[in-house]
C-alpha cells in the first residue's frame, strides 16, 4: 500500500506523545527530561518535513533546519547548566534547587 | 557499478547490489591486511631494520598469521563491564568504517551508491565513528580506557570541524557534493587537480596539506596517537579488549585510514585521472579505460598511505594540549579563512 | 518496497523511543535515542529530503548525542533513586498521553485526508530537475537569509554560554607559548662557558 501523509503524521504523533510521557514519569531525572525534549523536537521535525514533501514546498525543510539548530543549541546550554549544577552541589537532584539552604 | 549492473526488478537489483558490496568488502579487507604489513615494513625501513619477514616470503603472510592469532585467543570480558555495550563498540566501529566505502568512486561509474550528498554522507559516517570509541572506553569499566576514550573522542570531534570546513572548500570549487562529479571535474592532467589548479593553488594546496594532517588526527594516527600510545595511557580505549574484539577495532582503524587515503586522492588529487591528459584512452574499449582509471586510483591511494606511514616513522608524538591547540587555534581559523577565500573566488573570480 | 522500509523504520523509532524513557541505565537511554535519530533520518530519506537526513545524522547523532553521552558518563550518578517516581506518575501520565495521542491523530487524519496536502499522492521534497540540496539553497540564502543569520547568532550565543558556564581557570597551570619558544635565538637560549679541564661547572 502506498505510504501517505497520514502514516508519517501518525509516527510523529506517537513520538511526540512518548516524549511528553517521558517528561511526566521521569520528573526527577533531568537527563531523561532533556532527551524527551529532543524526542518532541524530532517529532515536530518529522511533521514539518512530511508536510513539506506532500505540499511540494521546500519551506518546511528550512523550518526543520532551524528547529534542528535551536535544538542543538538548547541541548548544549542545558547540559552546561547541568554540569555546573553538578559541580556546585555534587548530585543532579534538581528538585533541591528550590531550597535556599546550602 | 551503479551504471553497469542495473535492473528494475527489486530482487535482482538487491542481489546485484549485495554482490557489489561483498566484492568491495573483500577487496578492502585484503587491502587492509597488506596495508598493515606495509605500515610495519615502511616503519622498519626508516629505522634501518627489516620488519616482519618470517611468515611467508618477505613476510607477506604476516597479517594472516596475526588474524589467526587474534581469532584463536580467549575473549576476556572485564567483570563489571556492560557486556552488551562492550561487545557492541567494536562492531559499531567496523560497521561505520565499512559503510563509508559505499560512496567511494574507484573508476568512472564504479561506485556502489552514487549519492548526491556523498560528501555529507562521509562527514556523517566519520561523526559516527566516535561512538565506537566512547562506548568501548566506557564499557570497559576502568579508569584508563575511559580517560583514553574521552580524550580520543574529543580529539576526533575537534579535527572533524576543520575537515568539514576543508570539505566545504572542495564543494565550493566543484559545485557538487557528489564524489563522482568532483572527480570528473579534475579531468585534464596534473594542473587541473583541485590541489594544483591555478590560481586557486595558493589556497587549495595548503587546504590539502591541512586535510592530510587533520585526517591523521581524526583516525588517531601518529603523531596524534596520544590516547592510544602505550607509554602514556596503556593503549587507551583498547586496553581491555582482546582477541576478536581487538581485531575488529584494529580493522576499523586501518579501514578508516585507507578510506581517508582514497578520499584525499579523490577530493584533491584527481581521483582516477592520470597526471597527464589521457584522452587517448577514449579510443580504448571501455573495460580497458576503466582499468586504467582504477590503476591510477590505486596508485594514488597507496602513495598517500606511504606518506601516512612515513609520518608515523618520522614525526614525534604531539602532547594532548598541543594537539588540541593545533586543532582549534590553528586549523580552524586557517580552514575558515580558506572557505572565505574560495567563496570569494567563486563569486568574484573567473567563473563569475 | 517503500512500504516495507517505512514500516521497519517507523517501528524501530517508536520502540526505541519507548525504550529511551524506560531504560534503567542512562547510557542505554542515550544509545536508544541515537537509534531513534537514525530511524528518523531514514524516514527523511524516504520522503526525499536527503540533505536534511544527513544533517540530522551529523548534528543530532554526531554532536548532540555525543554531548549527552559525555555528560551521562562523566556525572556518574546513582540513578536508582530516580526510578521511584516512575510508578507514581505512570497512571496519570498514561491517561494524559493517551488523550494527547488521540487528539493529535484525529487532527492528523483530518488534515491528511481533506487538507491542501491531500491532493498530492506522492512525496516529492523538491522539484524534479533540482536536487534537494540545491532546492534548499535556492530558498535559504534568498528569502530566509535573515533567519539564517539569526540561527548563526543563536549558535554563537549558545557556544559562548556553554563555555562561560563551564570554564574554570585553575590557578598555577603552566602554559606553553609556542611563538615565544620558536622565536628563541642562540643568544637568549644558551650561554657559552669556558671550563678549565678538571673543574666542573659551578653555578
Amino acid at each position: 500500500m502506498t505510504i501517505g501523509l497520514a502514516h508519517y503524521l501518525t509516527v510523529a504523533a506517537i513520538l511526540f506523545t512518548i516524549g511528553v510521557f517521558g517528561i511526566f514519569v521521569n520528573r526527577k531525572n533531568v537527563i531523561i527530561i532533556m532527551m524527551s525534549i529532543e524526542l518532541i523536537l524530532l517529532a515536530v521535525n518529522i511533521n514539518l518535513v512530511a508536510f513539506s514533501a506532500f505540499l511540494h514546498d521546500v519551506v518546511g525543510q528550512i523550518y526543520a533546519m532551524f528547529v534542528l539548530t535551536v535544538a542543538a543549541a538548547e541541548a548544549a546550554v542545558g547540559l552546561a547548566i547541568l554540569v555546573t549544577y553538578f559541580r556546585n552541589r555534587g548530585d543532579i537532584a534538581v528538585d533541591g534547587a528550590s531550597m535556599m539552604k546550602g | 557499478m551503479g551504471g553497469i549492473a542495473y535492473s528494475n526488478n527489486p530482487l535482482i537489483w538487491s542481489l546485484l547490489t549485495l554482490g557489489q558490496i561483498l566484492l568491495i568488502v573483500v577487496i578492502v579487507l585484503i587491502t587492509v591486511a597488506f596495508v598493515i604489513l606495509a605500515d610495519r615494513k615502511i616503519w622498519a625501513a626508516v629505522q634501518w631494520r627489516k620488519g616482519p619477514n618470517v611468515v611467508g616470503p618477505f613476510g607477506l603472510l604476516q597479517s594472516f598469521a596475526d588474524l589467526l592469532k587474534f581469532v584463536l585467543k580467549e575473549l576476556v570480558i572485564p567483570s563489571g563491564a556492560d557486556k552488551f555495550v562492550f561487545l557492541l563498540a567494536p562492531v559499531i566501529s567496523v560497521v561505520f568504517s565499512f559503510a563509508a566505502w559505499a560512496v567511494m568512486p574507484f573508476a568512472p561509474g564504479w561506485v556502489i551508491s552514487n549519492l548526491n550528498v556523498g560528501v555529507l554522507y562521509l562527514l556523517a559516517i566519520s561523526s559516527l565513528g566516535v561512538y565506537g570509541i566512547i562506548m568501548g572506553g566506557w564499557a570497559s569499566n576502568s579508569k584508563y580506557p575511559f580517560l583514553g576514550a574521552l580524550r580520543s573522542a574529543a580529539q576526533m570531534v575537534s579535527y572533524e570541524v576543520s575537515i568539514g570546513f576543508i570539505l566545504i572548500t572542495v564543494i565550493l570549487l566543484s559545485g557538487s557534493m557528489n564524489l563522482s562529479t568532483i572527480v570528473e571535474q579534475q579531468n585534464g592532467g596534473f594542473w587541473h587537480w583541485h590541489a594544483f589548479a591555478l590560481p586557486t593553488i595558493v589556497v587549495m594546496f595548503p587546504m590539502s596539506v591541512m586535510f592530510f594532517i587533520s585526517f591523521l588526527a581524526e583516525t588517531n594516527r601518529p603523531p596524534f596517537d596520544l590516547p592510544e600510545a602505550e607509554s602514556e595511557l596503556v593503549a587507551g580505549y583498547q586496553v581491555e579488549y582482546s582477541s576478536t574484539a581487538y581485531l575488529l577495532l584494529m580493522l576499523a582503524e586501518y579501514t578508516n585510514i585507507v578510506l581517508m587515503c582514497c578520499l584525499i586522492s579523490v577530493l584533491f588529487f584527481g581521483g582516477w585521472h592520470a597526471p597527464f591528459p589521457d584522452d587517448f584512452i577514449k579510443t580504448w574499449p571501455p573495460i580497458a579505460a576503466h582499468l586504467w582509471a582504477l590503476m591510477w586510483f590505486v596508485i594514488k591511494a597507496m602513495f598517500w598511505f606511504f606518506m601516512v606511514a612515513m609520518v608515523k616513522a618520522i614525526v614525534p608524538r604531539y602532547r594532548y594540549d598541543q594537539l588540541m591547540r593545533l586543532g582549534w587555534k590553528v586549523f580552524l581559523p586557517a580552514s575558515l579563512v580558506g572557505v572565505v577565500l574560495v567563496a570569494a573566488w567563486r563569486v568574484f573570480g573567473a567563473q563569475g | 518496497m517503500q512500504a516495507v522500509a517505512f514500516y521497519i523504520l517507523a517501528l524501530v523509532s517508536v520502540a526505541a523511543a519507548f525504550l529511551v524513557i524506560t531504560a534503567k541505565n542512562p547510557v542505554h537511554s542515550v544509545l536508544y535515542l541515537i537509534t531513534v535519530f537514525f530511524s528518523a533520518a531514514g524516514l527523511f530519506v524516504l520522503l526525499g529530503a536527503e540533505f536534511l537526513a544527513m544533517l540530522l545524522v551529523v548534528v543530532y547523532v554526531g554532536a548532540v548525542a555525543v554531548l549527552f553521552l559525555f555528560v551521562v558518563m562523566m556525572l556518574d550518578v546513582d540513578f536508582a533513586q530516580f526510578r521511584e517516581g516512575f510508578a507514581r506518575y505512570l497512571p496519570l501520565g498514561g491517561v494524559v498521553g493517551a488523550v494527547l495521542l488521540t487528539e493529535i491523530i484525529l487532527v492528523a487524519m483530518t488534515v491528511a485526508h481533506t487538507g491542501a496536502a491531500a491532493k498530492n499522492a506522492l512525496p516529492m521534497a523538491s522539484a524534479p530537475g533540482v536536487s534537494n540540496t540545491e532546492a534548499i539553497g535556492q530558498v535559504l540564502y534568498t528569502d530566509y537569509f535573515y533567519l539564517f543569520q539569526a540561527s548563526g547568532l543563536v549558535l554563537l550565543v549558545a557556544m559562548i554560554g556553554a563555555i562561560v558556564l563551564t570554564l574554570r581557570h585553575r590557578p598555577g597551570v603552566r602554559r606553553q607559548n609556542i611563538a615565544k619558544q620558536v622565536a628563541r635565538t642562540p643568544k637568549t637560549g644558551m650561554t657559552i662557558v669556558q671550563i678549565k679541564p678538571g673543574e666542573g661547572v659551578s653555578e
